[in-house]
Formats: C-alpha cells, sequence, structure tokens
C-alpha cells in the first residue's frame, strides 16, 4: 500500500518539506501522547529549570535521567528524598539510592517513569495499590491496600531493579516524583557541580532518557561505569603492592 | 541528667572485647553541651577515667569513635573522629576521616562507639542498628585494608556497609598505623591501627537503617543548615578544591606560597613537581570525583593510572600531603611511582605523612652517613628511587628485618639510636614527624604543629583562633573545608544557629568560644599531666637553624621571636600560663574544676 503512494507523494513539489512537517507533527503528538499520557497541563509543577540556569523557564520534570559518570556518591539525594517523605533524614527509606560498585563507582538508582509501567501491570491487587498520577508521571502507593512484603511482585517486575521495601512497613518504596518538583533533582543540580555537570536531571519527555538506561540493573551499571572510567582495572582490583604475607599477630 | 532533647540519642555504644559484651553507656545532655561529642567527648572520657602515666596499650584503654551531634542531618557533617591516648607520641590525640561512616553510626542509633578490652583471637565487629556481633577474623589478619573490607562487605551480604580496617602495619605494631575507612579514606596520623592492632580488633562493620537524628525544632534547624550549605556551594575559593581537590595545591604551594617540603624539608624548592602535581594528575590520572556523606566540595579524586609499570593501578590521590611527603619530599618525578607508594601505604594501612617522614629522613641519614646500608638490610635509599622506597614501606609494615624494626620506630626514636648528628634534621613535634607544610615559608601553621593537641600534626588550626575553631569543628565532626575555612568569622554564629534549634540548647556565640577553650584545655591538661609544657611547643632544629636555600621565601627562617609570638598569643588566648600550663582562674571558667588538682600535681611533678 504504501508503496504504490510513494510515487505520488514524490511528484508533489514541496513534498520534502512538507514530508518533514508532517513527521515532525506526527512526532511530536507521538511524545506527547507518550510523554504526559494526554495531558498536557500548562503550568509546570517544577519550579526548577533543568540547566539550573537562572532565568530560563522550568518546566514539568516527569522523568528522571542520571548521568551516573557525574555522581560523586554524595548521596544528598538520598537525604533531600527522605526529608521530603518522613520528615527525618533516613536514608533507608529514600526513594532513590546510591549502590556501590566494587567500592570505585557509585550508582543513582531511581525509578524511570515507565511508560509501559512494568510494576503496575504486575501489581496484583483491585484497584492497583500503586497508581500513576496523570498529572505529575509519579508513581503513588496507597498503603492501605497494598499487600506489602509478602507480596513484592512490582519489586521482580521492576527492569531497573529498583524497588526496595520500607524497612518498617515492608511496602516498596516507589518514586512519587515529590508532587512534581523532585527534590533528589534539586538537592543534585545545587551541590554535585562537578566540572562536568551534576548527575540527576529532570525531563518533561521520557523518550531517549529512559529506555537505553533502564533495563539494566545496578550491578550491571555498576560494571558500565567502571569499564567507562577505570579502564584496563574494570574490577578496581588493588595492583600495589604485589607481596603480602601472613604472619601471625603478637 | 537529661536526656539529649536532639542532636544525640543520649546513648554510646560501648564494646568490651575481652568479654565480647557490649552494653548502653547513656550520656546526659549536659556532658554533651560541653564536651559536643567526637574529640571533646574522647577527651572527656580519658581525662576523667584514666591516671597519668596510663599505658595506651593497657587491656581497659579505649578508643572512642565518634560522629557529631550534626552527623546524618541535613548539616553538612560528616567527620568521624577516633580519639585515644596515642602509643605513638603518649599524648592525647584524635585522627578524623571523611566518608559515610559517621552518618550511618547515627543511623544505627548511637553517639559514638567506646571500644575497649583486647580479644584473645582476631576479631571484627558488625554493629547492624542495635546488634553487635563478634565475628571472627582470623582468615582476615594478615590481609592488606582493601581485602579486609572486601571480606566484610561480602560476609555482610550488603555493599552499603561502612567499613574501618586495619592492615598490616597496625596488626603488627606500628605505631603509626592507621585506620582505612571504605578503602580510600584514612584515619590517621594517631597511631589508632597499632591500639587497634593490640585489641586484636581486625575493625568493624556499621549499617544503620532505623533510626533518624532527632530534631529538636526541625524547621528552624532546617533554615539553618540551609545557610550553612548554601555558605559552602557558593564559596568561590572552593570550586578549585572541588576541580583538584587539595592535589592543586602541590604546585601552588611551591611557586607562590614558598611551602612545599621537599627532601626531608631541606629546602621548598622543587621545579619537578609539574611532573608530580595536580596538573599532572588532572591530565593523565583523575577520572572521577568523589564526595563524603552530603558534601558539595568533592574533594576525593579517584583514578587509574594506563600503561606502564602499574597498568591498572586504581588509586585516591595525590592529595597535597600524601604528595607532598611520597612525593616531593622523597624527591619523586615520577608521577606513577608516587601513587604506588601512597597506595601501598593505603593497602598497608600506614600513615602516609609519617612514612614520608621517616623515609626522608633514613634517605638523609644515608647520604650523610649517619646510617649505612648495613643497617637497612643492605638498603640503599636514594631520592627519586621508587623502588627502593616500596621495599622500605613494605619492610615498615612487617617490621621486617633489621630495617623494618628500626624504621618502624618513627623519627624521633630512629635518630635518638642512630645518633651522628642526626637530631638536626629529624623533623618531628613531640615524637610525631611533621606534614607538607614547611613552617618556615607557612609560618601560621607552625601553630597547628606546636600547640595543636597532637603534635606535629597540619589539621589543629593556624591561629589561636583557629585551634579553637578546629577543635569545635573536630568535636562537632566537621570538616574544615566545610566548616571555618568558608565561614570565616561568621564561624560561631552559623554553628550556633544550628546547634540551638538541632539540640534544644540556648547557646550564645559566646558559649561557642568557651566550649572550643574547654575542649583544648581538657586536651592541654591531658598533656600536661604526661609532662608537655612550653618546652615542648617547639618546632624541629632545621626550622630555626637552617635558612630556607630557594624559592619564593628564600633566605626565611622560624626565629625565636616568631616562636615567642606564638606562643604569647596561643597561650593567652586560651588562658594559660607562660609555661603552657591551665591557670587555676581559666579552668574555674570552662567549669573544669575537677581537673585542678591534676594540673597542681602536675606542676610539682615536672617542677613548672
Amino acid at each position: 500500500m504504501e508503496e504504490k503512494k510513494l510515487p505520488d507523494v514524490l511528484e508533489k513539489e514541496t513534498t520534502r518539506r512538507a514530508f518533514l512537517r508532517g513527521t515532525a507533527t506526527a512526532a511530536g503528538s507521538a511524545l506527547a501522547i507518550t510523554a504526559i499520557g494526554g495531558i498536557a497541563p500548562k503550568k509546570a509543577e517544577a519550579q526548577y529549570s533543568v540547566q539550573g540556569v537562572p532565568g530560563t523557564k522550568p518546566y514539568a520534570q516527569k522523568y528522571r535521567f542520571a548521568e551516573r559518570q557525574n555522581c560523586t556518591g554524595c548521596r544528598s539525594c538520598e537525604f533531600a528524598c527522605s526529608l521530603f517523605h518522613t520528615g527525618n533524614v533516613r536514608p533507608a527509606l529514600s526513594r532513590i539510592y546510591l549502590a556501590k560498585y566494587k567500592d570505585i563507582v557509585d550508582v543513582p538508582v531511581m525509578c524511570w517513569h515507565c511508560d509501559d509501567t512494568p510494576c503496575i501491570n504486575a501489581c496484583p491487587t483491585t484497584p492497583k495499590a500503586i497508581q500513576k498520577d496523570a498529572k505529575t508521571n509519579g508513581i503513588v502507593l496507597d498503603p492501605k491496600i497494598c499487600l506489602g512484603a509478602k507480596c513484592m511482585k512490582c519489586q521482580e517486575a521492576c527492569p531497573a531493579k529498583y524497588i526496595r521495601g520500607n524497612a518498617d512497613t515492608g511496602q516498596p518504596l516507589i518514586c512519587d516524583l515529590c508532587g512534581g518538583d523532585p527534590q533528589c533533582v534539586k538537592a543534585c543540580m545545587e551541590q554535585a557541580g562537578n566540572p562536568q555537570g551534576p548527575c540527576l536531571q529532570g525531563r518533561p519527555v521520557g523518550i531517549g532518557v529512559n529506555m537505553a538506561f533502564r533495563d539494566v540493573t545496578p550491578d550491571q551499571a555498576g560494571k558500565d561505569l567502571a569499564n567507562l572510567l577505570f579502564y584496563p582495572n574494570v574490577e578496581g582490583k588493588r595492583v600495589v603492592p604485589a607481596k603480602t604475607k601472613t604472619k601471625k599477630g603478637r | 541528667m537529661a536526656t539529649p532533647k536532639g542532636g544525640n540519642f543520649g546513648k554510646v555504644l560501648e564494646i568490651d572485647l575481652s568479654k565480647q559484651t557490649f552494653k548502653t553507656r547513656p550520656v546526659s545532655d549536659e556532658i554533651l553541651q560541653q564536651y559536643i561529642g567526637g574529640r571533646g567527648l574522647g577527651a572527656y572520657y580519658a581525662v576523667t577515667e584514666y591516671k597519668q602515666g596510663k599505658n595506651a596499650l593497657d587491656e581497659d584503654a579505649f578508643v572512642f569513635v565518634g560522629p557529631g551531634p550534626l552527623s546524618g542531618t541535613m548539616a553538612v557533617s560528616h567527620r568521624t573522629c577516633f580519639a585515644h591516648k596515642s602509643p605513638y607520641t603518649g599524648l592525647m590525640t584524635h585522627a578524623e576521616t571523611g566518608a559515610h561512616l559517621a552518618s550511618e553510626i547515627k543511623f544505627a542509633g548511637w553517639d559514638g562507639l567506646y571500644i575497649k578490652g583486647r580479644a584473645r583471637k582476631p576479631i571484627w565487629l558488625s554493629i547492624v542498628n542495635d546488634k553487635v556481633e563478634f565475628k571472627d577474623a582470623s582468615k582476615m589478619w594478615g590481609k592488606t585494608t582493601d581485602e579486609s573490607h572486601e571480606m566484610m562487605v561480602k560476609e555482610m551480604k550488603d555493599p552499603e556497609i561502612r567499613t574501618a580496617v586495619i592492615g598490616p602495619a597496625g596488626e603488627n605494631g606500628v605505631p603509626f598505623a592507621c585506620i582505612i575507612v571504605e578503602r580510600f579514606r584514612a584515619a590517621a596520623r594517631s597511631g589508632t591501627g597499632m591500639v587497634f592492632g593490640d585489641k586484636k580488633l581486625k575493625g568493624f562493620a556499621v549499617r544503620g537503617t532505623k533510626y533518624a537524628v532527632p530534631v529538636a525544632d526541625n524547621a528552624k534547624f532546617l533554615a539553618a543548615a540551609r545557610v550553612n550549605k548554601e555558605a559552602n556551594m557558593q564559596g568561590e575559593a572552593w570550586e578549585g578544591i572541588k576541580k583538584w581537590g587539595t592535589g592543586g595545591l602541590m604546585e601552588l604551594k611551591h611557586f607562590l606560597h614558598g611551602s612545599l617540603v621537599v627532601k626531608n624539608y631541606q629546602t621548598t624548592w622543587f621545579p619537578d613537581i609539574v611532573k608530580i602535581g595536580g596538573e599532572e594528575a588532572m591530565r593523565t590520572f583523575w577520572k572521577r570525583h568523589a564526595a563524603c556523606t552530603n558534601c558539595p566540595t568533592h574533594c576525593l579524586k579517584l583514578g587509574v593510572i594506563r600503561g606502564g609499570k602499574y597498568s591498572g593501578l586504581v588509586a585516591e590521590g595525590p592529595e597535597y600531603e600524601s604528595g607532598g611527603l611520597l612525593g616531593s619530599n622523597l624527591g619523586m618525578t615520577k608521577f606513577d611511582e608516587m601513587i604506588a607508594l601512597i597506595e601501598a601505604c593505603d593497602a598497608y594501612g600506614l600513615d602516609n605523612i609519617s612514612t614520608g617522614g621517616v623515609l626522608a629522613f633514613a634517605t638523609e641519614a644515608m647520604e650523610k652517613g649517619a646510617l649505612k646500608p648495613t643497617d637497612l638490610d643492605g638498603l640503599k635509599p636514594k631520592w627519586n628511587d621508587g623502588d627502593t622506597y616500596m621495599e622500605m614501606i613494605r619492610k615498615i609494615a612487617y617490621q621486617e628485618g633489621k630495617a623494618g624494626k628500626l624504621m618502624a620506630k618513627g623519627v624521633r626514636k630512629m635518630s635518638k639510636e642512630i645518633g651522628k648528628g642526626s637530631e638536626a634534621y629529624a623533623n618531628h613535634v613531640k615524637g610525631k614527624e611533621l606534614a607538607a607544610h614547611d613552617p618556615r615559608g607557612d609560618k601560621i601553621r607552625a601553630y597547628s604543629y606546636t600547640m595543636g593537641t597532637c603534635g606535629g600534626d597540619h589539621h589543629e588550626g593556624q591561629g589561636p583562633q583557629a585551634l579553637g575553631m578546629t577543635a569545635m569543628a573536630d568535636s562537632l565532626c566537621i570538616c574544615s573545608f566545610t566548616n571555618f575555612l568558608v565561614y570565616g568569622a561568621g564561624t560561631d554564629k552559623i554553628i550556633t544557629d544550628m546547634l540551638n534549634p538541632l539540640c534544644g540548647w540556648n547557646w550564645k556565640t559566646e558559649d561557642y568560644w568557651t566550649t572550643a577553650k574547654r575542649i583544648m584545655t581538657t586536651e592541654r591538661v591531658f598533656n600536661v599531666r604526661e609532662g608537655i609544657s612550653s618546652k615542648d611547643d617547639r618546632l624541629p632544629i632545621r626550622m630555626y637553624k637552617e635558612k630556607l636555600p630557594a624559592g619564593p621565601r628564600k633566605d626565611v627562617i622560624f626565629t625565636d621571636a616568631d616562636q615567642k609570638d606564638m606562643e604569647t598569643k596561643t597561650y593567652g588566648f586560651f588562658g594559660w600560663d607562660e609555661k603552657g600550663i591551665p591557670t587555676e582562674a581559666s579552668l574555674k571558667a570552662y567549669g573544669l574544676d575537677y581537673l585542678i588538682p591534676d594540673v597542681n600535681a602536675a606542676k610539682k611533678k615536672y617542677n613548672l
């Protein structure tokens, strides 16, 4: 069918421009649909612009992205997250956390807010105990419905192996994007300030930022990072001193 | 006895290694207000529990591992203090380290760990929230610090545990052995490793998930912590530390400041510094910046050597101290060899600074004929000879042969043993080697070396006020990079503003200074009891006798006038007399009346 149409299209004069325009519009609407689930609120929830540059327009941070090689391992994201959600600093209850790999790199482990929502699909309750907030794209947990530690189907389903259990209640810790203004991004933007730039970023769209990275476990991400930074010693093994010997204690 | 309203739990974990038991040691809010935590609390325990002449390696000698009230909160505070009596110098001492250990101890619900006793067999401790386990360390004994760390992680099945371990040096009783925290950070300079080794304690691992630090007035505290953090994020000078760590100081101190240490403090001029300094590291070595808990100043730089003899070597540094003492102080011009020396010290659990001082002293003694190769098992150290230095480090760590046993004694005892005029270039203060700041070029650093509690330490504060502020910083367990070096004169206010809503105290800025003086004076009384007075508050002979031969501070010398000025200012500030003994009036003013008999007895004993 398409092959038949093709000559017709090419015969037209302004085909190329129209084609481009047409693609752009199509891609744009596809983006909007995937990214924000059909609702595009004009007012951005986030008060913080992505680039951290004063004067730039803030926009909704419906997805997050991590420049993993920029992570300094300072855990300010964990501190900010647990403070926002529990009122106290307690990284064990943070909805984002760092995984150490061979002591040489830290990997921020976080929710990518997938559009295909494997965790929500896996949730066995009716209605679902975890649901996406259509407005903010955050995943909200209803603690009254959630079955807690005995279930954890969401944990199994998560392709990034991100979800962990709450040490107190046993229920999953899932990212709700702080109602549209993710505190972890704010904290990282402010203080990481690596010469290369901060690690965490918020984005209005998910395409191209989450698909390539989400299906990777924290361990694999650590391996990737170690390979990127510390080649040829990707295991971070100590090379010196070669000679150690065991001697009985005095 | 009031329980703390916030900042602290009022519980210190007391561990007895002999009986393999643990209990909660309550700490009252009154004591915490007076001594804060970390260094201050450790000094309080030592001065009240120890008698004069206590052997630092006794079975009931303790090591106090302290975070501070601000650890594990939104304030920038991430240091852990190891306070105890040093087996190296015989004085009160404290070693601080960064990383994530402090907040983890708080999240486990403790204000500190008080470790005493001696195990019969090597053990290590696992502390998970309220649970303490004594684990067999016979397989770890003899292993390097990173191997032990890895074994702990493996056994606990949790990569997020925070560890502090000793290496072979600590096990074998090297008096300048250190504690290595999370593989790359060190609590060094005070012989804590030797005390751990003597206690047959390989190390400990902490994991805290259960508790959050209580806060008396959350809204007010968060606002104050915000001020603290913003000051840190905006400090322009700290862009340098972020980018270069302290390694960037190597060129700066050489070309501009004239206080780099070169070849056992013979000069400060070493143009080859460009081959081993921060710029070379930036160009060829550093791959990653790493930060301590919640800190915007990510000063730790990790790198990897690609190619050459040490290809694949992953290491931290060079920092200014490690690169200065194991680089320019040994005349090193090969970057990878210097990094290998630093890494070897970390692996064996040796203090980089003291080791560098010992190696440089041995080299100069060899050059001047005071030492012969036969004294060092045939080794003949020369400047810039990385391979020989590597072998010497190994010998020190295992106290191997004549060389190892001699060098493991440290510079003071070495020079006493070999004699032959070596005292003239034995660079130590109160028995501890100097750090990488030549006090002729950096005269204000002499305060830190001589007037500080530990002796020979670069990190005790430059100037009388700074000595006090450092005492506070080490008790609050805040890094000086995120504390008074950023705030300057406003430090007292920023800290008081944070402490009041956090702990529910009612401090004024004067209380900050009284507490600083109280902590310094408590430690001073401890040292006075051990016989310290103004006669010991002196730099090495070289600093008074030999002019700097080259560099930006050519011909500068540390004069007697400088010394006198320093003594007057420091003793005056803390309320000590001209011999450096705390006066009765000032002891009373700081609420240290209980120490007056001790001071009087010491005065009588040492004829002061």
